[in-house]
């Protein structure tokens, strides 16, 4: 077993001092997975400042659900490490709620027993679990719908009940494996909106996997690109545009100069 | 399942109506001797009047059948149980359930009276290893999670094992187990008649064999009858628990009438 508090050396990560921002929430020390003879992913290193909503951008299959699972502590890299807060990742913490590509509810218990699942697993206080489980339910506009069963809910409602379970638990940070992919266009955009209006709120540390480059310019403050095979990082972006922002941001020159960089960002890697 | 109120069984009891009237008809018709083949009258008066001996014979057919579902249930969820959990019982053991499914169970009836002599233990152990199978493959079905997000899902929450399996394995299987147990049941019923056919002073078998033996085909009739509604009834209560158990499973059509998107 690993020790439980493993010594961080104190070089600060070149993005975060860039940015200026405090101590990183997350930091990915040239992380890099393997299964047999395929690499997936060679020496990925980053770091998430604390309340920074990052985007990991890139091909479908890139890596980049592989990268998310090891912060998540549900897979272990190769080699390299990643450390949250003072400590090394091991398994996975309960300061850390997870979004999947699918909402993978559990058909038989109600929305607001979903929602309740992780409180119930970690043994934590259930009366005030349940006030925060309601005020969740409250601003994803589905309080209503707290006695359904997944099975009467669409797909954009059910994935808000999973973003609520995994911040059901108040965690430090929330990493999302492309949540919105499986919903339509239109959902989708409202889906991003209502994230970030959660956001918002909460502020907590976000690492937000996905294939769409507007969605993560829309959403993110940085946005790292990853390339294909093996997968590395190519790009590193900060999204300087106001916030709280609306949809309408989407038709500005600067979002659309973003967009521009991080598709010419992913090009580049093709290219060659 | 019937989901409106015109497809409850009006057909089926129209067509069973019909073909008794019709059965009764060339009886009578023919002068077929009731030896041979009585007349649905027939079979009705002998169940109304012999009715003391049918009851007597029912219930340790009963018995023995609800028996040896138990032991069915319960020990085919617990080698489904060990074998989700073991991976050396699922490597080497469950191939080997699997194969021997093919055995003709009641070839075994034989062995087991030379082994337990005849009566309850072998009619009991009958009804179980021809019950057995289904439930096992039915419950390792079930105990299995295809959706790798769930259990990544149910780990990254910090779920232990007892509560994976409490909380998510356990209600995933429930709608295995219980069309398991549709087919055990009416599989239990098989195996206890078979252990009354070959070894058994008692039992609604041995009475379809008695008298077939004394020639009486009315009261031969009538206790398939008593044992057709037997089986009717078992597999009711267990339907009717499914309904209530498993009541997150929608019934079909009551998807599209869901929340809109």
């Amino acid at each position: 077993m690993l020790p439980k508090a493993a010594a961080i050396d104190e070089t600060p990560n070149r993005s975060t001092a860039a940015a200026g921002i405090a101590a990183p929430a997350v930091r990915v020390e040239s992380v890099s997975k393997a299964y047999g003879d395929i690499e997936a992913i060679r020496r990925a290193d980053f770091a998430v400042a604390e309340g920074e909503f990052l985007s990991i951008l890139g091909p479908s299959g890139c890596g980049k659900s592989t990268l998310l699972m090891m912060v998540a502590g549900l897979l272990g890299p190769s080699s390299g490490r990643v450390v949250i807060g003072e400590r090394l990742v091991d398994g996975p913490r309960a300061d850390i709620g997870v979004v999947f590509q699918s909402p993978v509810l559990l058909p038989w218990r109600t929305v607001m027993e979903n929602v309740m699942l992780p409180v119930e697993m970690q043994h934590l206080p259930r009366e005030a679990h349940v006030r925060r489980a309601r005020e969740l339910l409250a601003v994803t506009h589905l309080e209503e719908f707290a006695n359904r069963l997944p099975r009467e809910l669409s797909g954009g409602m059910r994935q808000r009940v999973s973003i609520c379970r995994a911040l059901v638990i108040d965690p430090r940070i929330l990493l999302m494996d492309e949540p919105f992919s499986a919903l339509d266009a239109i959902t989708r955009d409202e889906m991003g909106q209502e994230l970030l209006r959660l956001w918002q709120i909460h502020r907590k540390t976000v690492i937000f996997v996905t294939h769409s480059i507007r969605e993560a310019a829309f959403l993110s403050d940085r946005v790292i690109v990853m390339g294909r095979r093996p997968a590395t990082i190519v790009a590193d972006v900060r999204i300087d545009l106001p916030r709280p922002r609306a949809l309408s941001i989407e038709e500005t020159e600067p979002f659309n100069r973003y967009v521009r960089t991080l598709r010419q960002a992913i090009e580049a890697n093709h290219a060659h | 399942m019937p989901t409106k109120l015109k497809d409850l069984p009006v057909w089926p009891v129209v067509f069973m109506l019909g073909f008794l009237l019709v059965w009764e008809a060339v009886v009578d018709l023919y002068k077929v001797r009731p030896i041979i083949l009585p007349a649905p009258s027939q079979v009705a008066v002998a169940l109304a009047q012999r009715w003391d001996v049918l009851l007597t014979h029912l219930l340790p057919t009963l018995w023995l059948t609800v028996l040896g579902f138990a032991l069915s249930v319960v020990g085919g969820i617990g080698v489904a149980i060990l074998v989700t959990y073991s991976e050396v019982l699922r490597k080497g053991l469950y191939p080997i359930i699997v194969v021997t499914q093919v055995v003709p169970k009641v070839s075994i009836a034989p062995l087991f009276i030379v082994w337990f002599d005849t009566g309850l233990v072998s009619s009991t152990l009958l009804a179980f290893l021809v019950a057995f199978f289904p439930m096992v493959i039915n419950a390792v079905v079930g105990f299995h999670i295809h959706d790798e997000d769930l259990l990544r899902m149910a780990r990254a929450y910090m779920g232990s094992r007892w509560q994976i399996f409490l909380k998510i394995r356990l209600p995933n299987a429930m709608p295995y187990i219980f069309a398991g147990m549709k087919i055990s049941i009416t599989l239990a019923v098989i195996g206890v008649i078979v252990a009354e056919f070959v070894a058994s002073q008692e039992g609604l078998g041995y009475l379809i064999k008695l008298s077939g033996g004394l020639f009486d085909t009315p009261l031969m009739l009538a206790s398939i009858v008593v044992l057709s509604a037997m089986g009717l009834a078992l597999y009711g209560i267990i339907a009717w628990a499914e309904k209530r158990v498993i009541y997150w499973q929608s019934v079909p059509g009551a998807e599209a009438a869901a929340a809109p998107a």
